[in-house]
C-alpha cells in the first residue's frame, strides 16, 4: 500500500512511515545512489528504497557491508556529481564516524544526506546512544525531524543544503519519529534518467592532510558560519506564542509529547521547537529566553540542547531558571512519553494532572502479575536453536563447559544469552567477540569461543579475524551461516547472490575466505541434522589454533519466504505421544514456542500452525517423539541457492 | 472532551498486526480522518509481545498516554492484559481467545513436578481486566475465521469486532473495503465473512 505511495508520480496525501517519507523524499529530490546497511529503527528506508529499485530504475543501490563503507559509497558519488542518501542507526555512526569526519573537511559534491538514528530506550540497539553529538565536533551540519511531514520535508531540504554548501548534511531521528507513520502531503515526483558523469567535469580535491588538513579547517569554520544564518532563519525552528514567563524548549518527538501534555493540561506555554540541531538558531533561542522567567528543556537522552541554552543564557538572560536533567526534573535515561512530560509541566504550572498516570501503572503492574515475561525468542524453525544445543552438548561431552569464555556478537544469535543457553560472557557492538576473544586468549587458562552471524562477519569482525588468524591465536569461532541479515528483516549481504532490487551479486564463499587466510580447521555444519553436529564441534573446539566452524542453515523466515516462491508446502510436525516419555529435553533445553504442554496427559504438544517443521525437536528428543504430520521425519532441504556444500 | 480516539493493537510477533494497522490505517484516511502511529519494528519479529498505538482524530504524540486507550484489539488473549495500562477505565477490549505461551510458561508447566502449575486462561485474563472494563469482547476468533472458509481470517474477525463498538470513528464500510483491498484477492469472500462473523459477535457482546 505505502510503496504504491512512494511510487506514485502525484501530489497528494499519504499515510506514511516516517522511514518511507524519507524514501519518497530523496526520490523527488532526484537521488541517484543510495547505500545502507540495515539497522532499526532505519531499516525500512534501506527495504523501501530496495522494493522500489526495480520500479523505477533511475537510480543505483548497494546494500553495503557496513555503514562505514556506505557513508564512504555515498560521498564518492556525491563527489562524482550524483545525488545520494545513506542512512544507518545510532551505533553504525560510530563505525561511519571515521569517514565522516574527514568528509567533513573535503566536502562533497552533489547533494549528500546521512540519516542517523537514535534509539532512546535501547529498544534494539545496545546502547542509548545520542546522536547529536556526531554534528559539532565533526562541523556537519544536522537537521532533526518530529513527525512523517517533516521527516519528508527535512530530507529534501537537506539536499537543497548540502547542494549549496557542498556539505554532507546528516538527519538525525529517533525510534518514535522513523515508526511513526503519519500523514504526508507529497509532492510531484519527476525523476530524470540515470547518467554517469566524467570525472575531468565535476572533478574537485577531495583528501586531507597536514597543511591541507589545516587549510580545509579554515574553510569549513567559514562554511558554517555561512550556513548559520540560514540555519538561524530555518521555518523547522518554530516559535509558538503562548500565555506566561515559563517556556519550552524542545526538538524531535520530545515536541510531540510536549504539545500533547499542554493540551492535557489546558495550557499553552511559549515554546521553541528546534529544528537545526546544528549550528543551532542561537539568536532565535537568546531572544526566547529574554522574554522568560523560566524555560523547560524537554529532550530525550543527554542534555544536548539544555547546555547549549545554558550557554546562551549566560549573556542572553543570566537570571532564567532553566529546568531540565540538571535540575533533576528530567531523566536522561530511556524514552519520554505524554506522561513523563505531562508530569514535569504540572509540577512547574502548579496544575492536576489529566490523570493520575502512576495510580493506572501501579494497578496494571498488580494485575499483569500473573504473566510471565514474553521476551524475543528465536523462531520456530530457527537453525540457531540446534547450533547452539549441538554446541551446548560438544562443551558437556568434553567437560569443559566452565572452562570457557563465551564472546558473543550483535544478530538474532545475541539471544543465546538468554536460557537455555546463557552463553554470554560478552556482547559489546558488530565483530567485537573476534577481538575481545584476541586478547581473552593471551590472558586465560580457558577455551576461548567467539560466534558472529554471517553479515556481522562481513561488516566488522574481518580484521578481527585476520588478526586471530595472524596470531594463531587458540580460538574457536562459530560462524552462524543463515543466508542473510536475519534480525533486520532479511535484508541481503555479501555472503548473498543478490543486492538492493533483487539484482545479482557476487557470493563470497567463506570457507574460501577463510582457507586463503590460513586456517587450517574449517568445519561445516547443518543445524538441521542437530545430533551429527556435536562430533565435530568437539574436535573444532579441541584444535590447535584458529579452528572456526560454519553452521549453515537458511533463517526460518527466510526460508519460509523461499518456499513460498517457489511453491514448496512447508510440513509441520506433531508429536507422537505414544514414543513421548515426558523427558522434556524439548522443553528444558530448546525453548521453542511452538512446543507446549498439553495439561491433560502432561505431554509435549507443537502448536501445529506456529511450527515451521525442521524437526530440529526431534532431534534433540531421546525418543525421537516428533515426527511430521505427514509421517515423515528427514528435515526439510536446504532452500537458500549459491549456497555450496 | 476527547477528540482522539485510540487504539492499542497487541499481539505476538507474526501475527499480522501490522497488516491490521495498515487496514484500520487505510480506512480512517479514506474517510477523511486524521491517523498517527507508534509502531514497533524491529527485534521481536516473530514471537515477541508487540504494539501499534493507534489514534485516530487529534492526535499529537504517537504513543497513546497510559489510560487513555479507548480499545484495546488483542491478537492474543495474555497480551490484552500485558497492555492493561494503556487502557481507560470502561475502554473496550476486543481479544482472541487464542493463547501462545511463552516458553518460560511452558517450562513452569512441564516442570512443576506435583503438576498444579497451570497455563494462564482466558477466564483469568477476563477477570484481571474486570478491575479496568466490564466491556470485553472475548472472541473464538479461530473458530470464527474457520467457520468463514479460512482460519487465516482471523485479523478480520477482530477487525469486525471492533466496528461494533458504538463509538467506533472509522465507517463500517470503508473498514470493509479497506481490508478487502488490502487481502490477497483470493480470500476476499473468506475475509468478508470473517469480518461479518466478527462484527455480529461484538456487537453481541457490547449490546
Amino acid at each position: 500500500m505505502t510503496v504504491e505511495d512512494v511510487t506514485r508520480t502525484d501530489s497528494g496525501r499519504a499515510l506514511m512511515l516516517a522511514n518511507e517519507a524519507v524514501v519518497r523524499a530523496a526520490l523527488e529530490a532526484d537521488v541517484k545512489v543510495v547505500a545502507c546497511y540495515p539497522g532499526s529503527p532505519t531499516s525500512e528506508i534501506l527495504d523501501t528504497f530496495s522494493e522500489v529499485l526495480p520500479h523505477f530504475g533511475d537510480y543505483r543501490m548497494q546494500i553495503a557491508a557496513n555503514e562505514k563503507v556506505a557513508l564512504e559509497t555515498v560521498a564518492g558519488a556525491s563527489m562524482a556529481g550524483l545525488r545520494s542518501l545513506t542512512s544507518m542507526k545510532s551505533v553504525g555512526m560510530n563505525v561511519a564516524s571515521d569517514a565522516l569526519f574527514s568528509i567533513a573537511y573535503t566536502g562533497v559534491n552533489a547533494g549528500c544526506v546521512c540519516i542517523v538514528a537514535d534509539d532512546p530506550h535501547a529498544h534494539s540497539s545496545q546502547s542509548e546512544q545520542d546522536g547529536r553529538h556526531f554534528a559539532e565536533p565533526s562541523y556537519t551540519p544536522m537537521i532533526e525531524p518530529s513527525t512523517a511531514q517533516e521527516s519528508y520535508e527535512m530530507t529534501k531540504w537537506a539536499f537543497e543544503i548540502s547542494s549549496k554548501y557542498k556539505t554532507i548534511v546528516m538527519i538525525r531521528t529517533t525510534t518514535r519519529v522513523n515508526h511513526q507513520r503519519g500523514l504526508v502531503k507529497l509532492g510531484d515526483l519527476k525523476r530524470t534518467p540515470f547518467k554517469k558523469n566524467k570525472w575531468s567535469e565535476v572533478k574537485g580535491q577531495y583528501f586531507t592532510v597536514g597543511a591541507i588538513a589545516r587549510e580545509l579547517k579554515a574553510k569549513l569554520l567559514k562554511k558554517i558560519d555561512d550556513i548559520r544564518p540560514e540555519f538561524e532563519q530555518s521555518k523547522f525552528n518554530i516559535l509558538e506564542e503562548g500565555q506566561g514567563r515559563i517556556g519550552v524548549i524542545t526538538g524531535g518527538v520530545s515536541y510531540l509529547h510536549s504539545k500533547e501534555a499542554m493540551r492535557n493540561l489546558g495550557v499553552s506555554l511559549p515554546t521553541l521547537k528546534i529544528g537545526t540541531v546544528y549550528p543551532l538558531p542561537e539568536k532565535k533561542i537568546a531572544a526566547f529566553l529574554k522574554r522568560l522567567d523560566t524555560v523547560i528543556v524537554v529532550e530525550e537522552l543527554t542534555p544536548y540542547l539544555e547546555l547549549r541554552v545554558t550557554a546562551i543564557a549566560k549573556d542572553a538572560n543570566p537570571k532564567i531558571r532553566i529546568i531540565g536533567k540538571r535540575s533533576g526534573d528530567f531523566s536522561e535515561m530511556l524514552e519520554y512519553n505524554v506522561p513523563i512530560v505531562e508530569k514535569a509541566l504540572a509540577k512547574f504550572l502548579k496544575k492536576p494532572l489529566s490523570l493520575d498516570y502512576d495510580a493506572v501503572t501501579k494497578r496494571a503492574d498488580q494485575l499483569k502479575s500473573i504473566l510471565l515475561e514474553r521476551n524475543p525468542i528465536f523462531c520456530p524453525g530457527c537453525p540457531h536453536r540446534g547450533t547452539l544445543w549441538a554446541i551446548r552438548q560438544a562443551l558437556s561431552r568434553l567437560r569443559i563447559r566452565d572452562k570457557i569464555v563465551y564472546n558473543n556478537d550483535i544478530g538474532c544469535y545475541s539471544m543465546a544469552m538468554l536460557a537455555p543457553n546463557n552463553f554470554s560472557d560478552s556482547m559489546l557492538s558488530m565483530g567485537s567477540s573476534v577481538g575481545l576473544s584476541a586478547g581473552m586468549e593471551m590472558a586465560l587458562d580457558d577455551k576461548v569461543i567467539a560466534m558472529v552471524g554471517d553479515s556481522t562477519l562481513y561488516h566488522a569482525a574481518l580484521p578481527g579475524i585476520v588478526n586471530l588468524i595472524h596470531h594463531n591465536a587458540n580460538v574457536t569461532l562459530f560462524v552462524l551461516d543463515n543466508s542473510i541479515t536475519a534480525m533486520t528483516g532479511q535484508q541481503y549481504n555479501p555472503n548473498s547472490p543478490l543486492d538492493a532490487g533483487e539484482q545479482p551479486a557476487r557470493k563470497i564463499i567463506m570457507e574460501k575466505m577463510f582457507e586463503a587466510l590460513g586456517s587450517d580447521s574449517i568445519t561445516v555444519i547443518d543445524p538441521y541434522h542437530t545430533r551429527d553436529c556435536v562430533k565435530p564441534i568437539m574436535d573444532a573446539l579441541q584444535a590447535k589454533g584458529f579452528s572456526v566452524v560454519i553452521s549453515r542453515r537458511e533463517c526460518a523466515l527466510y526460508g519460509d519466504h523461499l518456499r513460498r516462491e517457489s511453491e514448496v508446502p512447508i510440513v509441520r510436525s506433531v508429536n507422537d505421544k505414544t514414543t513421548c516419555r515426558s523427558i522434556y529435553n524439548c522443553v528444558k533445553e530448546f525453548y521453542c514456542p511452538a512446543i507446549t504442554v498439553d495439561e491433560s496427559d502432561s505431554k509435549m504438544r507443537i502448536q501445529t500452525d506456529l511450527c515451521d517443521g525442521c524437526l530440529e525437536c526431534r532431534q534433540v528428543c531421546p525418543t525421537s517423539a516428533p515426527a511430521h504430520v505427514d509421517g515423515t521425519t528427514e528435515g526439510p532441504a536446504h532452500m537458500s541457492s549459491g549456497t555450496p556444500g | 472532551m476527547k477528540d482522539t480516539y485510540d487504539i492499542m493493537f497487541c499481539g505476538v510477533g507474526g501475527q499480522g498486526l501490522m497488516l491490521l494497522s495498515a487496514i484500520l490505517g487505510k480506512a480512517a484516511v479514506d474517510s477523511g480522518l486524521e491517523v498517527m502511529t507508534g509502531e514497533q519494528h524491529g527485534l521481536s519479529q516473530r514471537h515477541g509481545s508487540i504494539y501499534v498505538h493507534f489514534r485516530v482524530g487529534k492526535p499529537i504524540s504517537p504513543l497513546i498516554p497510559y489510560g487513555k486507550a479507548d480499545l484495546v484489539i488483542a491478537m492474543e488473549a495474555t497480551e490484552a492484559l500485558r497492555y492493561v495500562e494503556y487502557l481507560r477505565d470502561d475502554g473496550v477490549v476486543i481479544m482472541s481467545k487464542r493463547i501462545m505461551p511463552p516458553p518460560s510458561e511452558t517450562g513452569a508447566v512441564a516442570l512443576d513436578k506435583e503438576k498444579k502449575r497451570k497455563y494462564v486462561t482466558v477466564d483469568q485474563i477476563v477477570e484481571r481486566l474486570n478491575a479496568v472494563t466490564h466491556k470485553i469482547v472475548a472472541l473464538d476468533s479461530l473458530e470464527l475465521a474457520t467457520k468463514a472458509g479460512n482460519p487465516l481470517t482471523e485479523n478480520s474477525v477482530l477487525v469486525g469486532a471492533a466496528c461494533a463498538c458504538p463509538d467506533f470513528p472509522i465507517p463500517t464500510e470503508a473498514v470493509r473495503k479497506a481490508l478487502l483491498s488490502l487481502v490477497p484477492r483470493k480470500t476476499v469472500e473468506a475475509n468478508s465473512a470473517a469480518f461479518d462473523l466478527g462484527r455480529q459477535a461484538g456487537g453481541t457482546c457490547l449490546g
